[in-house]
């Protein structure tokens, strides 16, 4: 198992397939590029982004707050109406930042220079699921996912326990206020259930236990930063996973990452995740030795998976639902077109049911076909007009169910439903002759968007469209484009 | 007129044609619930699948942002209720009395109608152990049917149609606005959303004057159009699997979808032809939240094969002046679902259908120095049908200071015993695979 794809395997389909789910997908040109290089090559360029610098600035807001603690604090002597109007101050802003954060994050996703690095940050934020709506801080937020990137595609070891002495996290799962008087159970017993080991593969035991190995690890709110506090550690002897002695956090993480069922269990989610369904029982342990042969090291563990004949079989190319950033992203990378303002794109996501930052709880998006509903598919047929033509006519008032009356409230809307986006440019995406010549034309279509070709019907629907048109109009383009879109198969990647 | 001729034309084509060929994943939803319903009969007896138009219904209305039960369901001749509460509290002779302790809020008289002519149970002092104070936390406990230290991945209404509707329309869960709530989340997508009807559609943007075909619209009909399967598979064994739900198996992604699809398309002619023919028969409140009552009488009257319909009413979160929101808030639910209530009646329905509230929870029994109250826990639900067992049942928590825990009422009820009898005695299905353990049903019916 795991061997890799044989020469002639690499082809224009397979490289598409690489770049759709380590990255976010791409025009004819780059695939065909990737398809040049060859298999280790086009690995190479998408998995060793160290080399590629990548310029982009942090939002202005994204260090310490240091002031923050104490105007907090300063609140709670005030008079009623001073109290109220200062938390509503600091909520707004709060909330304008976590738009801005979702805008920023995904223009890396559609126009950086790493788009596996970032599809891998989508990987950890979808894992170590946190939500702003509980965290309620937008620098927090941005923080975690920076420490995604940082450590993307790192050590097991290393990556974990920095999620869990991660602010946002330390918050989410109530780990700050947990010591040794009443240990808080909640992020031993998830960290165990969802982020490393699933349920069945540890004892009720080994969560009170564990809970006493973290008490300490804790926030300090006034600079913001992780702390450990000597007087909530409970130095008394656990017993963890068959480890006996005085544990702390990081012994905890290190039993845990030990456990045979911690390859296992990372490594069958991460096969989800891009190959887009869950591995046999067969692969899924082929895939678990790889991971510890690579010492439990994301990157070189990657690289095989990426490299195998069974990532490209038939059954996985094709075959996966794109979630919401997938659809939105990859349309606009795919499009050459650029992505609406952070705040629309913020709320078509939303209506796609994957909202940024604010997963629906600590599962995270279950994704696959979850994904697709009548009225999620309907949006995104609506939404592709939204994008393609450039105006927000086409999006209903509930597309812009932002906070009402915050940030991206009333005044955003009714903004954004005069406004104009971009939309895609015909010119750039097709040749003259594509232009002029309607078989051409959904024979590019299909090619750029799909990859593959639709059914004779699906066919004939699309020239039937084109033939009631007197012209190829830049608009009927841009309408056929819409309509390519507007089937399930472009839904799948 | 036309469109529904058009809408019957083209079930009928697809009827034909699909039950002429093989049966596959690629089945529209709507034609596997007549397979599910066999399939059901045979398997348990005891457990109702929805058939068609006739099924009981229930709606769940979420009072969003907290309900302070105690000023809803007051304790009026409470010395601790006044003590605590010296500014917002009630008093004897502004309130709707229901018995010597208790009564309602003045601005329920829609509520008081419904209680004195037998429409109407209170729950009183429901909640869960160990009770989370937050938004968020307590929301997805209440829409996960989870114990309070536990995440539950689908919601108690999604474990439902996985459970109990597995092949039926689409339309047996319908959401009135703007996103699925957690509790609709199912392993096998189910329901459909929207806050208005007309957006629920593939937006063209063709105006074409009447007899003249939008070329776009037809396209996008065209392109989604499922593929018949082919015709060598089993049927036998197909409509086993139709019933058993579909779970994504061994299926392509894109069949689903293509499934998905034309569900897309005929729900969304089937809802928008609906809110246009059928009238409303009695006369509503003007509120959004009204807005959404009156679009469920029309799906209810049209005949949507619905068995759950969603909406809610948000603004509870009463931290300051308390007294106006509420008051605005009590008296337009209260005066919706009369005027829904009576329309049911007046389509000859209401025996079908079954409306429960919640709110993730009560508020702190002191009022704190705004004129509001803070979040706390328990709080009362309402049950509202003429199956109901009307009046007061469960009984009042205490509020004596040494009964509180944290200075919140501690519940009597888990929400969960009212969840288990309104699956169990109103929509005729076992509750304990859906709720995750069997709890003692609250008889509400």
């Amino acid at each position: 198992m795991l061997k890799p794809l044989s020469k002639d395997g690499w082809n224009y389909e397979t490289a598409a397939h690489l770049l759709n789910r380590a990255g976010f997908g791409g025009p004819p040109e780059e695939i065909t590029r990737l398809t040049d290089l060859g298999h280790e090559a086009a690995l190479s360029s998408l998995l060793d982004y160290e080399k590629i610098p990548d310029p982009t600035p942090n939002p202005v807001w994204a260090v310490p707050d240091l002031g923050r603690a104490d105007r907090v604090r300063a609140m709670q002597s005030m008079t009623p109406d001073a109290k109220r109007e200062a938390q509503q101050a600091e909520q707004r802003a709060q909330a304008q930042q976590i738009i801005e954060l979702r805008g920023w994050w995904l223009n890396r996703m559609a126009t950086g220079p790493r788009p596996f690095q970032e599809k891998m940050v989508l990987f950890w934020h979808g894992h170590f699921a946190t939500s702003y709506e509980k965290v309620r801080d937008a620098y927090y937020m941005w923080r975690q996912n920076e420490l995604f990137r940082q450590l993307a595609t790192d050590y097991w070891l290393h990556l974990l326990t920095e999620a869990g002495k991660d602010p946002a996290m330390l918050i989410w799962l109530d780990q700050a206020q947990s010591r040794k008087e009443h240990p808080n159970e909640n992020y031993a017993r998830e960290v165990m259930e969802l982020f490393s080991l699933g349920e069945g593969h540890y004892t009720e035991k080994d969560v009170t236990e564990g809970a006493r190995a973290l008490t300490g690890w804790s926030l300090d709110r006034q600079t913001e930063q992780f702390i450990f506090r000597p007087f909530f550690h409970d130095n008394g002897d656990k017993t963890f996973l068959g480890r006996t002695g005085n544990l702390n956090g990081e012994d905890m993480m290190a039993q845990i990452v030990k456990q045979p069922q911690a390859a296992v269990f990372i490594t069958g989610k991460l096969w989800n995740f891009f190959a887009g369904q869950m591995p046999s029982p067969e692969l899924n342990s082929a895939l678990a030795d790889a991971f510890v042969e690579s010492a439990r090291c994301f990157k070189p563990f990657l690289r095989v998976m990426f490299r195998s004949e069974e990532f490209y079989s038939e059954s996985i190319i094709r075959n996966q639902v794109k979630s919401p950033v997938q659809w939105l992203v990859g349309t606009a990378r795919t499009l050459q077109c650029d992505l609406p303002p952070g705040f629309i794109s913020a709320a078509i996501l939303r209506s796609l049911g994957q909202d940024l930052f604010a997963p629906p709880n600590v599962k995270g998006w279950d994704g696959g076909i979850t994904w697709i509903t009548t009225n999620t598919l309907l949006e995104r047929y609506n939404d592709a007009a939204t994008l393609v033509q450039g105006t927000t006519q086409q999006l209903s008032a509930s597309d812009f169910a932002l906070k009402p009356g915050g940030p991206g409230g009333v005044v955003q809307e009714k903004a954004a439903q005069r406004m104009h986006i971009g939309g895609v440019d015909v010119e750039k995406i097709l040749t003259p002759e594509e232009r002029a010549d309607k078989n051409k034309l959904v024979a590019a279509l299909q090619h750029r968007l799909l990859q593959s070709t639709f059914s004779n019907k699906q066919d004939q629907a699309l020239r039937d469209f084109l033939d009631s048109r007197p012209t190829l109009a830049d608009a009927d383009i841009r309408n056929v484009v819409r309509l390519v879109m507007s089937t399930p198969e472009y839904q799948v990647t | 007129m036309k469109n529904e001729i058009t809408l019957q034309t083209r079930r009928q084509f697809l009827r034909g044609t699909v039950l002429g060929s093989a049966l596959s994943w690629t089945v529209p939803t709507f034609l596997a619930d007549t397979f599910a319903a066999l399939q059901s009969q045979a398997a348990d007896s005891a457990t109702q699948i929805v058939t068609g138009k006739d099924g009981s219904i229930l709606v769940v209305l979420q009072m969003a942002g907290g309900n302070d039960g105690l000023n809803t369901v007051i304790p009026y001749a409470n010395d601790f209720y006044h003590n605590a509460r010296p500014k917002i509290g009630q008093t004897a002779d502004k309130v709707l009395k229901l018995n010597g302790d208790i009564a309602f809020h003045s601005a329920m008289t829609g509520f008081k109608n419904l209680y004195d002519s037998g429409n109407l149970a209170v729950v009183q002092g429901v909640g869960y152990p160990n009770p989370n104070r937050s938004h968020f936390r307590s929301t997805e406990i209440w829409q996960t049917a989870s114990d309070s230290d536990k995440v539950e991945k689908y919601g108690w209404l999604g474990r439902y149609f996985d459970n109990a509707c597995a092949g039926a329309d689409p339309t047996v869960g319908v959401v009135v606005g703007r996103q699925l709530p957690e509790s609709f989340f199912a392993k096998t997508p189910t329901g459909i959303c929207f806050d208005n009807p007309q957006n629920y559609r593939f937006l063209s943007p063709e105006r074409p004057k009447p007899g003249q075909t939008d070329m776009t619209e037809a396209a996008y009909e065209k392109l989604n159009e499922t593929e018949m399967a082919s015709s060598d598979a089993d049927s036998g064994a197909s409509i086993g699997s139709l019933a058993a739900g579909m779970p994504m198996q061994g299926g392509k992604a894109v069949d689903f979808i293509e499934r998905t699809a034309m569900d897309a398309q005929i729900s969304s002619d089937e809802v928008r032809n609906i809110a246009a023919r059928v009238q409303n028969q009695a006369t509503y409140p003007n509120s959004a939240f009204a807005n959404s009552l009156k679009l469920v009488a029309k799906l209810i009257g049209g005949g949507l094969p619905t068995r759950i319909y969603y909406v809610s009413q948000g603004g509870y979160d009463t931290h300051t002046n308390q007294l106006a929101t509420q008051q605005r808030l009590l008296g337009d639910l209260g005066d919706s679902l009369k005027a829904f209530v009576d329309d049911l009646k007046a389509q000859g329905n209401l025996q079908r259908v079954l409306v429960m509230t919640f709110s993730e929870f009560g508020r702190r029994v002191t009022e704190n120095a705004n004129g509001g109250t803070d979040h706390g826990a328990a709080a009362p639900m309402f049950i509202v049908g003429n199956k109901v067992k009307a009046g007061l049942l469960g009984r009042y928590p205490s509020l004596a200071p040494q009964d509180l825990f944290e200075g919140d009422i501690k519940y009597n009820v888990d929400f969960r015993s009212v969840y288990a009898s309104v699956l169990e005695n109103w929509l005729k299905t076992k509750s304990a695979p859906i709720l995750g353990k069997q709890f003692e049903p609250l008889p509400v019916v």
